[in-house]
């Protein structure tokens, strides 16, 4: 019973990990550092909300939320490609973009610079039992957005693209692939999938609050990182984050260690594992690189 | 190569713009400041933004109290690092305000340390607990009042004998007023459980509502919770269980999920900020710490309204009761401190 609720926990937490960490392997793997995330995700938030909370549909929310990260992934891809700026200072500008303008437009439409209104949610998706997490789509999406990531890398033509040119575009590019396009296409996923994980957050608070995406996307980068850029790795480092975050919640109850030992342990976990499981990273070879085809 | 240098030009030229709008911005608020004429003049540091409808809107809702009540003129300023308090107090010292709140116990040694530069100006650290002589002061909530009033609550309610504190992370007198919250629980529950847990920050919805939920799953109906932006997730997460429910803090929160919020220990900063403002305005002001309890009225427990149907009348009679004797001063509950 306590096993059944500790995995139902950390596969809840998991799933905006999971998504954005699915994301983080598109753009990292086509050689775009995948700072923005924690950007993505937010502006899918505040798009959900806005969505569900115009419509009444949670649907529409989705889809409004997916938009959002799309256009934010355009943004930072044209800033990075066209204009060649350098991939960290925009990262981090779009982010800090991202916290802006949601919390100017949360006041513009809702008068609140702390939440907006309560919106609608999947019908049946409330709870924390085993029934509420698989009658809620969005956990589902978030496993097939993991497999849809691994099989198109791994098994599609425009995957093996994107691993060229994430490795050497000039010779993806000498061998007649469009690297400005792929990329384009591929940031623009790694926005929606983000995306989903911010629409995810929101439609399961049933509510937008400032900030609310609180770090989750330098988690999912990190993951990304841990994971080696491999699918399946990142997917199992995200349920590792995950249920090290269910275990400090779940060992505060019982109140005989002092909480700041407890609140430690994703960190302390995290950087073990960093430290001496996963041996050296080695990313893609144009990650982050500014002088490209 | 040509590429960039024009780049690096266009950059210098939008930096250049960017400094031009800073410094007219900054220009601007100077100037609307000293330009303010001569009279009562009151001054507010928040840590945070005054957006929060919590600790720092509070205190900002007592500075316009100020202003509207004793026809002050005012001035904000949202100032983050330790490093800028005592620049922010020296500098309204030297423009001659005669009040300056520095809002949190963070404020505290600043004040004492620049108190004695500027003897014209008194500067307060709410939760702070020390004063100075002649003009610095500490002003103290007694937040354990409510918080016990709370706990009798819970405790009397509670059907599962699990009662819950869930916090932002464990300052002082969070655990302290968590812990009178406790106290007043088994004053009518002596066996009542009462589970603890602190999410590690104040702004993190998602994350208080899996702590909430964990609660719950470990038998919990009644949370107290003191966790500001993240204490909505806490209410989101009672809205999804049948009979939990939450207390509101610091603000009145009865109104934020009427459903599920079944009463709110409340602060009257607004009160509390107005009080000492009056003292100071009518030079009856002396350096104390000067203790804000359940007497002054700027602490109370405030049931919800919309759930007073589901309170048996025996428990509103023994808060009644108690809040009596707070107020009599023949029960102490111990303590006495700030919630952050």
């Amino acid at each position: 019973m306590i096993a059944l609720a500790f995995i139902v926990q950390t596969l809840r937490i998991a799933i905006p990990y999971l998504l954005a960490a699915a994301g983080g392997v598109m753009s990292e793997r086509a050689g775009l550092i995948a700072l923005t995330l924690e950007g993505y995700m937010l502006g899918g938030a505040f798009g959900a909300a806005v969505g569900a909370l115009t419509t009444g549909s949670p649907t529409v929310g989705a889809i409004c939320g997916m938009v959002a990260g799309a256009l934010l992934a355009l943004l930072y891809a044209a800033a990075s490609m066209k204009f060649r700026a350098n991939q960290v200072v925009t990262g981090v500008a779009i982010n800090l973009l991202v916290i802006g303008l949601t919390r100017f437009f949360l006041r513009l439409l809702y008068d609140s610079s702390s939440n907006s209104p309560r919106l609608p949610g999947f019908r049946g998706a409330t709870g924390s039992g085993f029934g509420a997490l698989v009658t809620n789509p969005l956990v589902w999406v978030g496993v097939v957005a993991f497999a849809f990531v691994g099989w198109l890398l791994a098994r599609t033509a425009f995957g093996l693209r994107v691993r060229a040119i994430g490795e050497h575009p000039e010779a993806a590019a000498s061998v007649g692939v469009n690297v400005e396009r792929t990329r384009y296409i591929a940031v623009a996923l790694s926005g929606v999938l983000a995306a989903l994980g911010g629409v995810y957050l929101a439609l399961d608070q049933h509510q937008f609050t400032d900030q609310m995406t609180a770090g989750r996307g330098f988690i999912a980068l990190a993951a990304t990182i841990f994971g080696r850029w491999e699918p399946k790795r990142v997917a199992v480092a995200c349920l590792l984050f995950a249920a090290a975050e269910t275990l400090q919640i779940q060992l505060q109850g019982t109140q005989h260690i002092p909480s700041q030992f407890v609140e430690m342990i994703p960190y302390v976990l995290t950087i073990v594992a960093l430290a001496g499981v996963v041996g050296r990273a080695v990313p893609p070879a144009a990650l982050g690189r500014e002088e490209q085809v | 190569m040509h590429r960039r240098t024009t780049t690096l030009a266009r950059g210098r030229r939008a930096l250049g713009t960017i400094a031009a709008v800073v410094l007219a911005t900054i220009a601007g608020c100077t100037g609307r400041d000293s330009a303010k004429p001569a009279g009562f003049r009151v001054a507010l540091l928040t840590p945070g933004p005054i957006s929060d409808r919590s600790w720092n809107g509070g205190a900002y809702d007592g500075l316009l109290r100020i202003r509207d009540s004793l026809g002050a003129s005012v001035s904000h300023i949202q100032t983050k690092t330790p490093g800028e308090f005592e620049e922010n107090f020296r500098q309204y010292g030297a423009q001659g305000y005669d009040l300056v709140f520095g809002h949190g116990f963070e404020f505290q040694d600043a004040a004492l340390r620049v108190g004695p530069e500027f003897p014209k100006t008194v500067y307060i650290a709410t939760s702070g607990d020390r004063a100075s002589s002649p003009n610095v002061a500490g002003m103290v909530f007694g937040f354990e009042d409510p918080s016990y009033l709370a706990g009798i609550v819970a405790g009397s309610m509670t059907k599962t004998g699990t009662i819950a504190v869930l916090g932002g992370t464990e300052l002082p007198p969070v655990k302290s007023s968590f812990d009178a919250f406790a106290r007043g629980a088994r004053s009518v529950n002596p066996k009542v459980r009462v589970l603890s847990s602190f999410i590690g920050n104040w702004d993190d919805a998602a994350a208080g509502k899996e702590q909430a939920l964990a609660q719950i799953s470990q038998g919990a109906d009644f949370i107290f919770q003191n966790a500001d932006a993240a204490g909505l997730g806490i209410f989101q997460a009672a809205r999804e269980r049948k009979g939990v429910y939450v207390f509101g803090s610091n603000s009145n929160q009865n109104g934020v999920a009427p459903d599920v919020v079944i009463g709110s220990v409340v602060i009257d900063l607004p009160h509390a900020f107005l009080t000492v403002a009056r003292e100071v305005k009518e030079k009856r002001f002396t350096a104390r710490v000067i203790h804000l309890g359940t007497a002054s009225q700027v602490v109370t427990y405030v049931p919800n309204p919309a759930l007073d149907s589901i309170v048996p009348p025996q428990v509103r009679a023994a808060v009644d009761s108690v809040r009596a004797r707070l107020v009599a001063g023949t029960l102490s509950v111990g303590g006495d401190s700030t919630p952050r």
